[in-house]
């Protein structure tokens, strides 16, 4: 006999969702839907009319952790839109400013993730807010790698968090040769403990992995081999970057992207049957409670080759890297794997930036209304932004945010799981659901539908 | 204390003659930040540089002694300094800012340093404050209809502007002086100027101007421990001639008489919004 128990709200990752598990008797999950209750902002909604400067401005207010992943994308859907190249120096800049954001959201996810890890060879569990060693130094080189981040990113950027740099037709600004000496400081100073932190969490998670075992409240709940195991696919558009419309040869492709509403994939109206007051912390929803995620869920379903896929860092090592681990902790690994990229991406870029190069175009078109798209490689994958701009101004706008991508592949991964992981392996993907919230949908004909909630 | 907090006041000038001959008064604010960039005090400092226009500033951070040379001399109309503090720790790359301004100016960095609202990174990177004495500013507009009007002088020749012993003063190129009673001037006035409580740059870490010393001298408040740490090293290292302020004309006496004025003036200008309209008032910003 099948069992419902809910988990609302989850926590450690951004914005609000929960789990709605089907069980059995073992408490392994049949059926997992993992969903958004992030109130919807409407972005796309209220971008229509708007000016195409001010859009991507406003897309940037999504998300505080990825704000880079959205202003870049949403600049660069609007220069693809009207067909404006940028000058290569203000591609420098947003490169190294890409890398600095990937740096310090890696680092803060860290925090998110070690709690239900253990310290390696121990059954202790890592407190990353302790005063002891070896887990202080660990929280201090995580703070380190996080600072350098940001600073790098306020130096070119012009700001860590909503980026103020970064415009249609390329940068306000280009940086000075001292500031470009520091970054190149900063990157060489967080050069060697990104490798050491690297190395450490690696062995963290293959340490998880590789326990019989683990404990979450109290209970002793088994680690299966194919612990978060999926077998939808993968998609990426670049290692680092991105891709646009405007590129010779884009790596994504926008007739492959169907949207389908959380009605017709998720479960109908449910009973909550199963409850476990010890989960921590505070239990989990009261058995006799109603769930309905078909209605409840605040997000669309994008499907690529009619299939949910994943994005995130192991989809760019996969597809980049032949990177071949499977599971939760194969995700999580890959991730860690992203931190030297980061720190050479901006000694490279940096490097090649001519400090007193132009860094804004001579002409930036209107737009007739052409749809043009940026992917952004977001730190949680790929941050694909659709846009047609006419006469300076937005006419349709549309956001495929990476946790949005990942929502329906995560929820096939929880299936094989102890319910009392599935926290673990929603965390794995770094869910971003501030993000991951967004209005419009698209049928399979491409035409914008209505969610069946506002119907 | 209309004179607000000092550790020390002596008249002074610079030592440096390239640094004098386009100073206003002493080249306190040329020779100070000069000093300081190359001993690493600040790494670069926001002063009023020359812009497109005549006699108009631009704020420009300056990371060498030749821009701050060319930032010498008072022009009586607004630069905007504020504007640049937060993009001196982005695009600039600076650890360590050094700041001129005026009153006003001053107290926008010290709110941006206890309150940073939109401020990341600013408190911690303010290395020195230069604050200048100020009785009011003019609109450009306004400094152009002094100039060319009542002066009757072109901007484009003006080699110097002083305001001093109750007249507005134009020096041209050639050698011509032109000079307006201040009473001419007021109507040109920047309004905000009107509510202003500070005359002698009170809450800056040095301020500096031109009333109580002799010509070619500056009054030279030192007010913080930054400040004094700045100063007497610059004076270690010889960048400056002092004078107790006891011992020049007309001395501290003046100074503080003008403040006295400015304050009181002010603060009646103040009052009298409370009851501006009629059972309503203006806003007080002090309150």
């Amino acid at each position: 006999m099948s069992k419902v128990v809910e988990i609302s709200p989850t926590t450690r990752h951004e914005g609000h969702t929960k789990l709605v598990l089907k069980i059995n008797d073992e408490g392994i999950v049949e059926r997992g839907d993992w969903l958004s209750l992030t109130p919807v902002r409407g972005i796309e909604k209220l971008a229509v009319g708007k000016s195409m400067h001010q859009v991507p401005k406003i897309a940037s207010r999504v998300c505080g952790i990825c704000p880079i992943a959205h202003t870049l994308a949403a600049t660069e859907a609007m220069e693809a839109s009207v067909g404006c190249y940028v000058p290569e120096d203000a591609m420098l800049l947003r490169y190294i400013l890409q890398c600095a954001n990937r740096l310090h959201s890696h680092a803060l996810h860290n925090i998110l993730s070690l709690p239900d890890m253990y310290l390696p060879g121990t059954d202790t569990k890592i407190n990353p807010f302790t005063p002891e060693e070896p887990v202080r130094s660990v929280a201090l080189r995580i703070q380190k790698l996080r600072e350098v981040g940001q600073t790098v990113g306020e130096i070119v950027g012009g700001e860590a968090i909503h980026p103020s740099n970064p415009r249609v037709g390329g940068m306000y600004k280009n940086i000075t040769p001292r500031a470009r000496e520091k970054i190149y400081d900063l990157a060489k100073e967080a050069l060697p403990l990104a490798r050491d932190h690297m190395e450490f969490m690696i062995s963290v998670f293959k340490n998880f992995q590789n326990r019989d075992t683990v404990e979450v409240g109290g209970m002793e709940v088994p680690v299966p081999d194919t612990f978060g195991f999926h077998n939808q696919g993968y998609m990426a558009t670049a290692p680092v970057y991105g891709s646009s419309s405007l590129d010779d040869d884009p790596t994504w492709f926008p007739e492959r992207w169907t949207e389908v509403r959380p009605w017709d994939w998720y479960m109908g109206e449910t009973e909550i049957d199963y409850d476990e007051p010890n989960y921590p912390i505070g239990g989990t929803t009261p058995a006799g409670n109603k769930a309905w995620p078909q209605m409840e869920a605040c997000m669309g379903v994008p499907l690529y080759d009619g299939q949910p896929v994943e994005v995130g860092p192991r989809a760019r090592m996969v597809q980049y890297r032949n990177f071949d681990l499977k599971g939760a902790m194969g995700l999580q690994i890959a991730r860690q794997m992203e931190y030297m990229d980061c720190i050479y991406g901006m000694m490279e870029a940096a490097d090649a930036l001519n400090t007193s190069g132009k860094v804004l175009a001579d002409e930036i078109p209107q737009g007739d209304g052409t749809l043009g798209w940026a992917a952004n490689e977001a730190p949680r994958g790929s941050d694909v932004h659709l846009v047609k701009v006419k006469d300076g101004r937005v006419r349709w706008y549309s956001l495929l945010v990476p946790t949005t991508w990942n929502f329906p592949t995560c929820s096939r991964a929880l299936e094989g799981a102890p319910w009392q992981l599935a926290e673990v392996i929603v965390r794995a993907y770094d869910p971003c659901v501030s993000c991951a919230t967004h209005m419009l949908v698209v049928n399979e004909d491409k035409r914008i539908v209505a969610q069946k909630l506002i119907e | 204390m209309v004179l607000g907090n000092y550790k020390s006041v002596v008249a002074a000038r610079s030592t440096d003659n390239e640094i004098l001959k386009g100073a206003q008064d002493g080249g306190i604010v040329t020779q100070l930040f000069a000093y300081a960039l190359e001993e690493g005090i600040i790494d670069g400092a926001i002063v009023a540089g020359p812009s497109d226009e005549p006699w108009k500033p631009e704020p420009v951070i300056a990371t060498s002694k030749a821009e701050l040379l060319a930032a010498r001399g008072t022009r009586y109309t607004l630069s905007p300094n504020i504007s640049l503090l937060k993009e001196a720790t982005r695009s600039y790359g600076l650890d360590r800012i050094g700041i001129v301004g005026t009153p006003c100016q001053m107290q926008a960095v010290r709110k941006a340093q206890l309150y940073p609202i939109g401020m990341r990174d600013v408190p911690d990177k303010i290395a020195l404050a230069v604050g200048i004495f100020c009785m009011e500013n003019f609109p450009y507009q306004g400094l152009e209809a002094m100039v060319e009007d009542h002066c009757n002088v072109k901007l484009e020749s003006v080699k110097k502007l002083d305001i001093g012993k109750g007249k507005f003063w134009a020096y041209t190129e050639r050698g011509a002086v032109a000079q307006i009673p201040l009473k001419v001037t007021h109507k040109y006035e920047q309004p905000g100027c009107h509510v202003c409580l500070d005359y002698v740059s009170n809450l800056a870490d040095v301020s500096t101007g031109s009333v109580g010393a002799p010509d070619g001298w500056s009054t030279v408040f030192v007010r913080t421990k930054n400040g004094e740490n700045a100063w007497s090293k610059a004076i270690g290292a010889g960048c400056f001639e002092t004078k107790p302020i006891e011992e020049v004309k007309p001395g501290l006496d003046l100074v503080k008489k003008l403040a006295t004025d400015k304050i009181t003036k002010n603060q009646k200008t103040l009052d009298e919004r409370a009851t501006f309209g009629v059972g309503k008032g203006l806003r007080n910003p002090y309150l």
